[in-house]
């Protein structure tokens, strides 16, 4: 039964105890405090130690109370042996839940969140529990689709390190001692119209909170609102502004663009509506299922993107070329004056044609990262590309007030020095580690009489804060956001708060004065307002939490005219001279802003382009790395206005000249077990006006050298057919011309000595199409979310024991300054004439008649052979209990899959769970699985749609029409294993005047 | 000088039939042990201690603690299992093989070479059951009735590789332990004091050397000599097998079996011979294990020693002649690769040292003898572990390339297993005749008569 | 005798050494029996209970519908539990006052719920599911043996593997017509359909039922 079922679960001393059994010295007491941050304790002190009441607000010796809670664990322990251990025990319910069927799961809508932008998304439950994310089909943002930021959410949700306890100056406090002190501060406040009060939030789309700060500024009109993004969009919407003379979003229609360029691009990464974006730009590049017809697509980049990475033509240049070539672009499409820019290179002319020559079907993308000059001629060359109600529209910003960002930030700092604030709430950011150095935020915050954190963990900002109070998890609270072309989604708690919780609109809601604030109230109350008139509420109410999307609330295109100076305002940068050094600020691939540090499986996720995990690195050209003497691990110390990081170094290939790309979040002071100590912290060298990029930079080696570890280490396909590659034309004008490339060896024997299997019911198969997968990563950290696969660290990782079931490869090919780069995702192959399954001596790995080549982990005895002999690598086996050492509680794993012991292999098995599941439930209806009733995890997630799974013997399944396509293909076909997992061979629509390049 | 080398007499000046069975019987049951065998035994037992630690530390912690990896998921362990079982052979080969062809030489040393067998099998079957990640589940190998009602997979090398192991490790102990019965009896016979008569005579099995006890001693001997010298050679296909049934490049190769054995003798004559010139010495047995002997060990090693070449010169050639890009990328790594260094040593130690034995000289020489020996021993490891990690670093996926190598523990199981052996050995030394006095018996009787 | 050993001692080794074989081979006939006596698969051994439930009484003595308590049986992989409610949905009524059902009551009242021991269960390896066995015509006393008329709960058969493979190698003989899934004390007559027939009616293909992956996930 669900100990979340019903009222908070109150701490397990049992799991407590068998936590510190492990552990000694400091562990102990560093295993202690996390615990004290349990509102258990204080109940369990006041029973067991009366003595001890009122202390938690009195400021007291802290080892004294450590000591205390040491007793406490001791008694539980004594208290806490009896028979249920001996025996296994079945709890009815009391009360069944209406309609709660065990065993069987549910799903709840509900957003996640990342920067403020909503991606739609369903919480599967098995009895009122929350076990896996799926993306929402409903949703705009997501279409079915989820990042690999939401699919790591169960963990974090059931994260025994989260904060659990409000802090009064790190010393565990009740709520009640906060609220009264909230309280005492707000009538102050109330005196002096909110004079000296500061509310710092990260950006917002949330309706509901949007009207309680409007409200909030009412009651305290001199009070001030502040918005903090580390990841800034602030140059998007500066550009925007200047370019039509008032704030704006740009929604694209990524699925018109049959030329796209994109400029330092996040439109495949995580820009708003990445997902959606990704989903329709793929559609164009399926070559095969388009008529033969696909996108092109150009980019012009200074380190390497995802969009870049899978361009058809990619232009690496610095950072100022950048600039300078957008003007030449912007003059050679007729956006900008003659002379405006210097004369198009080859490259930008054949470029600028293209675009022209498709007018009304072209886009040009940039992203956030570079500057407002050049959001302003990109707007410019669209407009003149008559892109306007065709690849994009302009709609009213979604986001609240979030303009000049950094100014207001910048702004709160020096009223901080000043000792001008007095109150100060941060909801939900961590200013102290994101905030520019130059504004030594976290020093300002010491002069801060009453500040108030509200976070998810004791983080640095938490740490320096007066109070710190708990915040509910995205799946715990109630809520509402927008996506990024407007749509609004009710953010619904999946489960009561698992710790003392709360949401930033009850916070705001105490500052107000309510005294118990109640987050679905407030939800409700901003949408009784906007629901349709005349409808009962209720009914619209139901509808919207229903389908995650709160209907007709898509923003309307707005038409508002391009100022006609737009591009000749822009003032383009004299070219920086060759030597000097610049650095590039970026999210993380896994960690974001460093928001997701305490998450194993965005730590563990292989970073896109390095393939590194639980570490950052200074990214580095070749010849760079060659000129300045660096090789892979060399720590060097980089300078910048009398500031310096030491990081290692990591060469990149097709990362641009004299730039070093620099991925924050990593190297959090204050984080848990997890997220304690891994990579380095670069946010000392990041300034407000640095807070992309930094010119001017000096680079020198410390001579010491660190450890990075990556999870591939050959780089080059080693002259092997493992992507296969071919230009559109060729495919045009012989379709079939993979198949005349015979890679199989002519002498080898088509058959295997074993008699063949026949599959008369399912077939069940896998393809994989290269032309639409960006490798993004989140197919990765579904199937590790779906599949109990545990996390194994940075040594485990470094011993070549990574767990990942599903792999995706990354290789070069070509020059490494320009390389072509191949993502291609690796999974079991389900052989039908599997190698492993004849060497296994205990029949652990076997066929089934579904064609699943099955692993049965409680009959391995790890001889490891069938991973030996696995051509494809795809085995992963338990070499230490990795599960048994898992800190997740019990209830974080999914109940459908076996959590594997040590000493056993392991594999992807096609999800063979829910396979299972629909057959059964077609059986017992006497039907056959249809189409789409099997979704495996990470076809699930897929944000482009580039895994399809299905029945072979279904022939109008879409994976039978994928086997159909001429340019399906097996991985080392040559082998004859005749893999189940197929791919579709990668194509690149070359534009012929660049193809001498 | 060749001439003078096999001239080399098979028995001393003073050999007699009282001398044999005194001298050998006497240093077992008459003399104290003396210090070099209580300081032998203290080393290996402290390489016992290590090796009772590290297996340990491998089943509280789990198989994580040694260096294998994906894609490397063998390393040495595997290696040890078929270095040890070919050290193992070599002495069945002796004592089985060269029984058949009468060969003359064969019985001074067959009681070494047979003992020498019985330890290196013991240490070979330790390492399977070692490697694997559920040890305690090893017996699910085994076909029998079972709750789960299900069967092993016959379709494995490692199973028959199991059974072949369990077949040879019997039948080598009986086979040693049959030749030594009317040894026991003498022993029995000559011990000074009752509890050694008793100990003795327990094992004797009550032999009293009459006319039909021998008959029918003879005739067992010879058919248990019969299964076992074609034992060797299945038992070492199938070992090749738990490879060549892999199609993993430098595995999936036909001449695993042949190439194995030729390994396989090579290195037991090597260890045979390295056990055998200071056992002579400090037992003062060169009376019996003469210059003849060495000469035949010697020259038998280097005869191994070209077939074995012979083999490294074809999985040269194969892929090459293939022209799979698969087998010449493997091969040339081999080479020139991480491991580069590894399979020149193989070369050098296995086939150009050994090629001084041309030299009788070499031959003669004990100290040189030993060197090489010892030489072809280490060689022959490395060899094993080239085949087993060479292979899989770097196989079909460039992606899922990675390199290995062994921890403390993995280094700790190999140096254990040999403290073992040896461990083994000086109590075999210490409590059993280690030369057959039977069988000397009738050489003395052939060659000098019944003169007292 | 000269050598300490006895003219007896040859007899002495010889039964010494039989004795020996003799115990290996009864150790040998012990594993294999062994695993399948009462004690080692929990067979026919009463669980304790806090509340001595009857099966036999409600089941065969009321005729109550096993569908009634275990309500998912057919729609779920888990028979379902039934809720304290259930219980009090009548015991509310009658028996109000029994001292037995006292558990129950202030289970009731306290919302403390009651702790059963489990009788029948599978390790977690094994994924089993009731609704389909249900729905295929695979009975309830087919693995839960006379249910309808035991006073206090056991567990009647091994839940070996082997005893699971024994019906899914040949499962014709263990299948009933629908209507007489829910029988506790259903006898085949000579006017059911015959296993093979079932077998063809519920479309079952037992060629797929041995895959490892119809158990083991």
């Amino acid at each position: 039964m669900p100990s979340l079922n019903g009222s908070d679960p109150g701490l397990d001393l049992v799991a407590l105890r068998r936590r510190l059994a492990g552990t000694r010295g400091r562990d102990y007491w560093r295993s202690l405090e996390e615990a004290a941050g349990h509102p258990e304790f204080a109940r369990l002190m006041s029973e067991e130690f009366p003595a001890a009441e009122g202390w938690s607000d009195a400021s007291i010796d802290r080892r004294r109370l450590l000591q205390v809670m040491a007793a406490c664990v001791a008694l539980a322990s004594v208290s806490g042996c009896g028979p249920e251990k001996t025996r296994k025990q079945l709890l009815p319910y009391i009360r069944e839940p209406e309609g709660m069927v065990p065993a069987v799961p549910r799903f709840y809508a509900t957003a996640a969140t990342l920067g403020g932008f909503a991606e739609g998304v369903l919480v599967k439950h098995y009895q009122a529990r929350p076990i896996k994310i799926e993306g929402n089909p409903d949703h705009p943002a997501s279409l079915g689709a989820t990042s690999h930021w939401s699919q790591a959410l169960i963990l974090s949700l059931y994260d025994p390190e989260r904060s659990q306890m409000p802090l009064q100056r790190g010393v565990p406090a009740s709520e009640q001692a906060f609220v009264s002190a909230l309280f005492e501060r707000r009538s102050e406040l109330l005196r002096t119209h909110g004079r000296g009060l500061r509310i710092l939030t990260g950006s917002v789309t949330s309706p509901t909170f949007a009207a309680q700060m409007a409200a909030l500024l009412r009651t305290f009109p001199e009070a001030r609102w502040h918005q903090w993004e580390a990841i800034s969009r602030e140059a998007v919407a500066d550009g925007t502004t200047r370019a039509f003379g008032r704030p704006l979003d740009a929604v694209l229609h990524v699925d018109k663009a049959d030329v796209l360029l994109a400029v330092g691009s996040d439109l495949l990464s995580w820009a708003p509506g990445h997902l959606r974006y990704a989903r329709d730009f793929a559609a164009k590049r399926r070559a095969t299922e388009t008529g033969g017809r696909m996108s092109r697509v150009y980019a012009i980049e200074a380190t390497p993107t995802l969009a870049g990475s899978v361009a058809d033509h990619r232009l690496v240049l610095p950072p100022d070329d950048i600039m300078t070539a957008l003007g030449s672009l912007a003059m050679a499409v007729k956006a900008a004056p003659e002379g405006f820019a210097p004369a198009p290179s080859p490259w930008l002319a054949a470029v600028a044609r293209d675009l022209v020559a498709h007018r009304g079907a072209a886009l040009v993308h940039v992203g956030p990262e570079l500057p407002a000059e050049a959001h302003v001629l990109v707007h410019a060359i669209n407009e003149a590309l008559g892109a306007r109600g065709h690849t994009l529209d302009m709609i009213e910003p979604v986001a609240v007030g979030a303009v000049n960002q950094l100014g207001s930030l910048g702004e709160l700092a020096r009223d901080m020095n000043a000792g001008a604030v007095d109150t100060l709430l941060i909801l939900d950011v961590n200013p102290a580690f994101t905030a520019p150095a130059d504004l030594e935020f976290a020093g300002a915050l010491a002069k801060v009489p009453f500040a108030v954190h509200l976070g998810p963990y004791v983080d640095e900002t938490a740490s320096r804060c007066v109070w710190h109070l708990p915040a509910t998890h995205d799946l715990e609270a109630w809520s509402d956001a927008l996506a990024y072309d407007g749509t609004a989604s009710i953010i619904q708690p999946q489960v009561r708060p698992l710790y003392l919780g709360r949401s930033a609109h009850e916070i705001v809601d105490l500052l107000q004065g309510s005294i118990s604030p109640d987050g679905m109230a407030l939800v409700q109350n901003t949408w009784r307002g906007r629901a349709p008139a005349g409808a009962p509420f209720d009914g619209f109410w139901r509808a919207a939490l229903r389908r995650g999307v709160v209907p007709g609330t898509a923003a309307k295109p707005v038409d508002v005219p391009l100022r006609g100076d737009a591009a000749a305002q822009v003032k383009l940068p004299a070219g920086a001279p060759r030597e000097t050094l610049t650095v590039l600020f970026r999210p993380d691939d896994g960690l974001w802003d460093g928001r997701f540090a305490d998450n194993g499986y965005l730590q563990e996720l292989p970073r896109w382009h390095t393939k590194l995990v639980w570490d950052n690195a200074a990214l580095i050209a070749p010849r760079t790395a060659e000129r300045l003497k660096l090789r892979g691990d060399d720590m060097v110390e980089i300078a910048q206005g009398g500031r310096t990081v030491q990081m290692p170094v990591w060469i990149l290939p097709a990362q641009a000249e004299n730039c070093l790309t620099l991925p924050l979040g990593f190297g959090r002071r204050v984080a848990g077990n997890v997220g304690h100590g891994t990579g380095f912290d670069l946010y000392p060298l990041r300034t407000s006006d640095t807070v992309w990029r930094a010119a001017g930079v000096s680079v020198k080696p410390t001579g010491r050298r660190y450890h990075l570890v990556s999870s591939q280490h050959e780089q080059t396909m080693a002259g092997r057919d493992m992507v296969i590659s071919a230009p559109l034309d060729q495919f045009a004008h012989d379709p079939d011309f993979l198949h005349k490339m015979d890679r199989r060896d002519p002498e080898a024997p088509t058959r295997s000595i074993y008699p063949s299997y026949d599959y008369p019911r399912y077939a069940w198969a896998m393809a994989v199409n290269l032309n639409s997968c960006v490798g993004c990563g989140a197919c990765v950290v579904a199937c590790a979310a779906e599949n109990n696969t545990p996390v194994v660290g940075k040594e485990e990782a470094d011993r070549g024991r990574l767990m990942h079931w599903l792999r995706i490869d990354r290789y070069y090919s070509g020059e490494p300054d320009a390389p072509g780069t191949y993502f291609q995702p690796v999974p079991c192959m389900h052989c039908e004439d599997a190698p492993c399954e004849v060497v296994c001596p205990v029949q652990a790995t076997m066929h089934d008649s579904d064609g699943l080549n099955v692993m049965v982990y409680n009959r391995c005895v790890g001889t490891r052979f069938c991973s030996n002999n696995c051509p494809y690598k795809v085995r992963r086996f338990n070499f230490f209990g990795f599960t048994r050492h898992d800190p997740r509680l019990p209830d974080a794993w999914n109940p459908d899959v076996t959590v594997r012991d040590r000493g056993v292999m392991e594999k992807c098995t096609y999800c063979i769970q829910r396979i299972r599941e629909a057959e059964i439930a077609a059986d017992r209806e006497d039907r056959r699985v249809r189409e789409g009733e099997v979704k495996t995890a990470c076809q699930a997630a897929c944000p482009t749609q580039a895994i399809v799974f299905g029945d072979m013997n279904d022939k109008q399944s879409a994976v039978a029409a994928r086997k159909a396509s001429p340019l399906d293909y097996q991985l080392l076909a040559e082998l004859n294993t005749r893999p189940r997992t197929t791919y579709e061979a990668h194509l690149r629509n070359v534009n012929p005047e660049l193809e001498e390049e | 000088m060749s001439r003078t080398a096999d001239a080399a007499p098979i028995l001393g000046p003073r050999a007699s039939l009282a001398d044999v069975t005194d001298r050998v019987c006497d240093v077992v049951v008459r003399q104290p042990a003396p210090l070099w065998w209580w300081v032998a035994v203290g080393l290996s037992g402290a390489f016992v201690v290590l090796l009772v630690v590290a297996a340990s530390e491998l089943f509280v912690v789990g198989i994580g603690t040694w260096g294998v990896n994906i894609p490397v998921a063998w390393g040495f362990a595997l290696a040890n299992y078929v270095w040890w079982i070919g050290i193992a052979s070599g002495g069945t080969i002796i004592s089985a093989l060269f029984y058949l062809t009468g060969s003359e030489w064969r019985r001074a040393t067959n009681r070494i070479a047979e003992s020498m067998t019985l330890w290196g099998a013991a240490c070979a079957g330790l390492m399977p059951i070692f490697h694997l990640g559920r040890q305690g589940l090893f017996y699910w190998l085994f076909p029998y009735p079972n709750v789960m009602g299900i069967w092993p997979q016959f379709r494995s090398p490692l199973l028959w590789d199991f059974f072949a192991l369990i077949c040879y490790i019997f039948a080598s102990i009986l086979f040693w332990y049959l030749g030594l019965v009317p040894d026991f009896a003498s022993m029995r016979d000559r011990a000074p004091t009752t509890p050694w008569r008793v100990f003795y005579g327990l094992l004797a099995l009550g032999w009293r050397g009459s006319a039909s006890q021998w008959k029918t001693y003879q005739t067992v001997y010879g058919i248990l000599a019969c299964l076992l010298a074609p034992m060797v050679v299945s038992v070492h296909s199938i070992v090749g097998l738990d490879f060549s049934g892999g199609l993993v490049p430098g595995w999936h190769s036909l001449q695993f079996s042949p190439y194995f054995v030729f390994g396989a003798v090579y290195s037991g004559i090597a260890t045979v011979l390295l056990l055998m010139i200071p056992v002579r010495r400090l037992y003062r047995l060169e009376t019996y294990i003469t210059g003849r002997h060495l000469n035949v060990l010697a020259k038998l090693m280097l005869v191994c020693g070209l077939m074995l070449t012979y083999s490294y010169g074809l999985e040269a050639f194969m892929p090459f002649y293939s022209g799979n890009i698969f087998d010449l990328h493997m091969f040339l790594n081999r080479l020139y690769g991480h491991y580069g260094a590894t399979y020149w040593v193989k070369i050098a130690l296995n086939c150009v040292l050994p090629q001084l034995l041309w030299f009788p000289a070499v031959r003669r020489s004990e100290i040189l003898l030993m060197v090489l020996a010892l030489s072809v021993i280490v060689g022959m490891w490395i060899e094993r572990y080239i085949i087993v990690v060479t292979s899989l670093y770097q196989d079909f996926m460039p992606s899922a390339w990675y390199v290995y190598a062994g921890t403390v523990w993995d280094w700790s199981i190999l140096l254990g297993s040999v403290g073992l052996f040896f461990t083994g050995f000086l109590v075999v030394l210490r409590f059993v005749p280690i030369v057959s006095i039977s069988e000397m018996r009738e050489t003395v009787h052939e060659h000098v008569g019944d003169r007292p | 005798m000269a050598n300490g050993l006895g003219p007896g001692a040859d007899l002495a080794v010889k039964v010494g050494l039989s004795a020996v074989a003799l115990g290996l081979v009864c150790l040998g006939l012990w594993g294999w029996g062994g695993p399948w006596d009462d004690y080692s698969t929990q067979r026919n051994i009463v669980q304790p209970q806090p509340v001595p439930f009857s099966h036999r009484h409600h089941v065969s003595g009321l005729g109550l519908d096993c569908r009634y308590c275990h309500t998912a049986v057919e729609v779920s992989s888990n028979a379902g539990l039934p809720p304290v409610q259930t219980c009090m949905t009548c015991h509310s009524q009658i028996w109000t006052n029994a001292t037995m059902l006292e558990p129950v009551r202030q289970a009731y009242a306290t919302g403390k719920t009651l702790r059963w021991n489990a009788v029948n269960y599978l390790p977690d390896y094994v994924f089993f599911d009731h609704s389909i066995h249900v729905a295929k015509g695979v009975g309830c006393t087919t693995c839960h043996g006379p249910i309808g008329d035991m006073p206090l709960t056991w567990k009647s058969a091994s839940l070996y593997m082997s005893w699971c493979l024994d019906c899914h190698a040949n499962p014709a003989p263990h299948l009933r017509p629908h209507e007489a899934v829910f029988d506790p004390n259903w006898r085949r007559t000579p006017d059911t359909p015959s296993g093979e027939a079932l077998l063809r009616a519920y479309h079952i293909h037992p060629e797929t039922l041995t895959d490892c992956s119809v158990c083991h996930r």
